[in-house]
Order: structure tokens, then sequence, then C-alpha cells
């Protein structure tokens, strides 16, 4: 349950719609359950939150906003101290994850935080492990360029 | 292997998702190329700091009760007509239905629990000592030689029995860090087939042997007394396993 809170959130990007795909998700899985051929039962479940989240974008407007929370800049902050607080380098974690493209953000989620291994990333997405492999290493990537400079400036800092 | 070859790999070497020869050939890259060495540790450093902050959310209390309850009516619905021994369809797909709601209700256990880390680790460790001159810090086959090199080493001393007789052979032993903590590894071979045996002095449950398998290693962790173990070799499970009753003996006899 935490892994389809946790993934829904990430793929709209709001707390509140993520909670809506969840129960939605959690009934439409209800509703098919004689369409669950054994396996991962896990794997399963994210894959229909996936495409319950999948819909619901196509359905939003683009210009929806995000979470506060996420385009809070910590960097903003008048006290360069406090930008080295392990809050908000959390946060700017969290925005860099939340700034990739959708197919590359979601590969990210399943792997580093939910853990999930490539050919179950590749169950849940419905693409070949070798893309699973190619979409991790754009994210990772784009992540290094963007949290590799906060990493200097804070060793730099006396 | 050239760099444009090694990138993705890379990623997939990051991961754990490499067969061992191609994990083999990744890090003799690694070796060779400063270039690709240094990205990989930028990877490497990349997954630590996203594990570090630990960037999920977390279910909200009130949905988690909300889809509790919910599965509870639901559940009771499916007893019921579970109960009706004439209503066979609804009823398989009913004892499906809850099997598979339980399994993604019950807490699941964390796949990237500590023992996990460290058994990746341990396994990082044995395929990196693998290759040319990473295997000994000191190569005898006499465990007169070998034990006392620990001293002063380590505050425990490591089992280091002769099992000649049993089709292990001692060739030596090496000082390691694993998940921060100083680590006597003893090599052993059976056969071709390299086995490393790691102790380190942190109690864990007692007794009980607990097997893995990863990336076609065969990982065993147990624990005895004062003392944890880890031994990883690509020989067969239940080679291992004999050899862990052997070294977890000669421990339990100070040899």
């Amino acid at each position: 349950m935490r892994s389809a809170y946790n993934l829904a959130r990430w793929l709209v990007r709001n707390g509140d719609d993520a909670e809506d795909i969840v129960q939605e998700a959690f009934l439409k899985a209800f509703k098919a359950i004689d369409s669950f051929r054994g396996g991962d039962a896990r794997v399963w479940m994210l894959s229909i939150v996936r495409n319950t989240a999948m819909n619901f974008l196509r359905k939003r407007k683009p210009d929806v906003t995000m979470d506060l929370d996420q385009l809070e800049p910590s960097d903003r902050s008048p006290n360069p101290e406090q930008a080295l607080l392990e809050q908000s380098r959390r946060e700017q974690v969290r925005r860099a994850i939340a700034r990739l493209e959708p197919e590359f953000r979601e590969a990210l989620v399943l792997r580093e935080i939910e853990g999930l291994s490539y050919k179950e990333i590749a169950a849940v997405l419905e693409i070949p492990a070798g893309t699973v492999m190619s979409r991790l290493s754009r994210a990772r990537q784009r992540l290094l360029n963007e949290l590799a400079p906060a990493e200097e400036v804070r060793h730099e800092l006396p | 292997m050239n760099c444009r070859d090694a990138e993705p790999l890379l990623h997939a070497r990051l991961d754990n998702e490499l067969d061992v020869a191609s994990a083999i050939t990744v890090d003799r890259h690694l070796s060779e190329c400063r270039a690709c060495a240094a990205q990989y540790t930028a990877l490497v450093n990349l997954q630590k700091e996203i594990a570090a902050r630990q960037p999920g959310y977390t279910l909200p209390p009130k949905l988690e009760g909300k889809l509790a309850s919910r599965f509870t009516e639901k559940a009771t619905l499916l007893a019921w007509l579970w109960s009706r021994p004439w209503q066979s369809a609804p009823t398989v797909v009913g004892v499906a239905a809850s099997i598979v709601l339980l399994m993604i209700f019950l807490p699941r256990m964390r796949t990237a629990g500590s023992t996990n880390i460290i058994a990746a680790e341990i396994l990082d460790n044995h395929l990196r000592a693998l290759q040319p001159g990473h295997l000994f810090d000191v190569e005898s086959s006499d465990q007169h030689t070998v034990k006392p090199w620990f001293q002063g080493k380590t505050d425990f001393s490591p089992p280091v029995p002769d099992l000649t007789n049993d089709g292990f052979i001692l060739v030596g032993g090496r000082l390691e860090v694993i998940h921060q903590q100083p680590a006597a590894a003893i090599v052993y071979k059976r056969r071709q087939h390299v086995i490393s045996l790691y102790a380190s002095s942190s109690p864990g449950a007692e007794g009980k042997f607990v097997l893995q398998e990863l990336g076609g290693y065969h990982l065993l962790h147990w624990s005895h007394g004062e003392m944890s173990y880890w031994a990883v070799s690509d020989v067969a499970a239940a080679d291992l396993r004999d050899f862990a009753s052997l070294i977890d003996g000669a421990a339990g006899n100070g040899r």
C-alpha cells in the first residue's frame, strides 16, 4: 500500500490526487482480481496504480500545479546554513527527481525508492529490461548534473 | 570493452543486475579506465545520497484507514460467499482475492533490509577479491600462519580450521571492512571454486543458516556467540552448507 501511494504520488506529483488514484486503483484491482495470473502481487498492483495514474494525467490539464513542498526552493533561503539542513537537501533530491521526464522518473522511483529489480520494473512499465537500464542511465545522469553542483557548494562552505 | 559499451552496464553493475562474467568484465574496465571509474563512483554516491535522503512518500494514515475499512467490508462479503458451498465460482475468485489482498496489505518484508545490503556488500567484496592480486593479504595453506596474522588487526580470532580432508583447501586471508566493521576474510578453495569466509564480531540470532542467491553466487549467513559469519562462493549450495557447518564446528572448538 505504501508503495502504491509512493508511486502514485511521484507520477502525479500531488498528494490529494495520489490518494484518489490509490483508492481507484484498489477498487480496480478488486474488480479485476480474476485477471491476476499469479506472480508478484506487488508488481501487479503497481502496474494498476500506474495505469490509473496515466489515465488521470491524460485527463488532467497540463498546467495543474505540483505540490508546494516540491516547489519550495530551499536555495532561496536567506540563511545559507539553513539550506544545509537535512530537510532541505531531501527537498532538493525530491525536486530533482520530480523534474525528470515521466518515463525516467518512474523507472528511477521504482528502482531507487521501491527497490524493484530490472525485471520487476520491466513488468510494471511494460518495457524490455534493456530499456529499463537505459532509462535509469538517463535519469541518473540528469540527477548527477542537477545535484552535483550543490554537493560542491556544500564542500566549499567554511 | 570500450567506454561506450561500458556506460549503460555501469548502471546494471550498480544495481547488481549483471551476471558474474559481465560484472567481472565491467570491473576490469573500471580498473583500467579512470573516466569510467570516476563516473561509477559518482553513481555509487548518487545512489547512496538518494537512499540517505529518503525521498519516498509515506502513506497518509487517513487513507490507510479508509482503505482498510473498505477492505474489511469486502472481506466480510467474501467470507459470506465462501460459506455458501453452491457458489463455487465466486468461491474461487473470493479466495484468490483474499490471498492477493492479504499479500498486498500485510506489511511487506523490506527488500532492502540491512541483511540484504550486507549481502550485496559481501558479494561485491568477494568479486573484487577475485581480481588478480586482490585475493590475499596473507597467502598460506598453513592455518598456523593465517590465524596469527589477524592478531592485533581484529579484536577477535577468526576460525581458520584445516579442512583439507573435507575437500576445502585453505589458501590465505585478508583484512576487510564490511558495513563499517573490521572483518577477517579467510579464503578457501573447493576444487577451482573460491570460497570467501567473512568473520566479524557482531552477535546475531544463533543457529540459523540463511542461504541466499545473488547474481549466480550463494551466500550463507549465520551467527555463533559473539561472532557473525558470511560465506560466499559459486560452489553448489550443498557444498557451501557443508563448509559452513565445518567452520561453525571449528569455531565452537576454538580452532
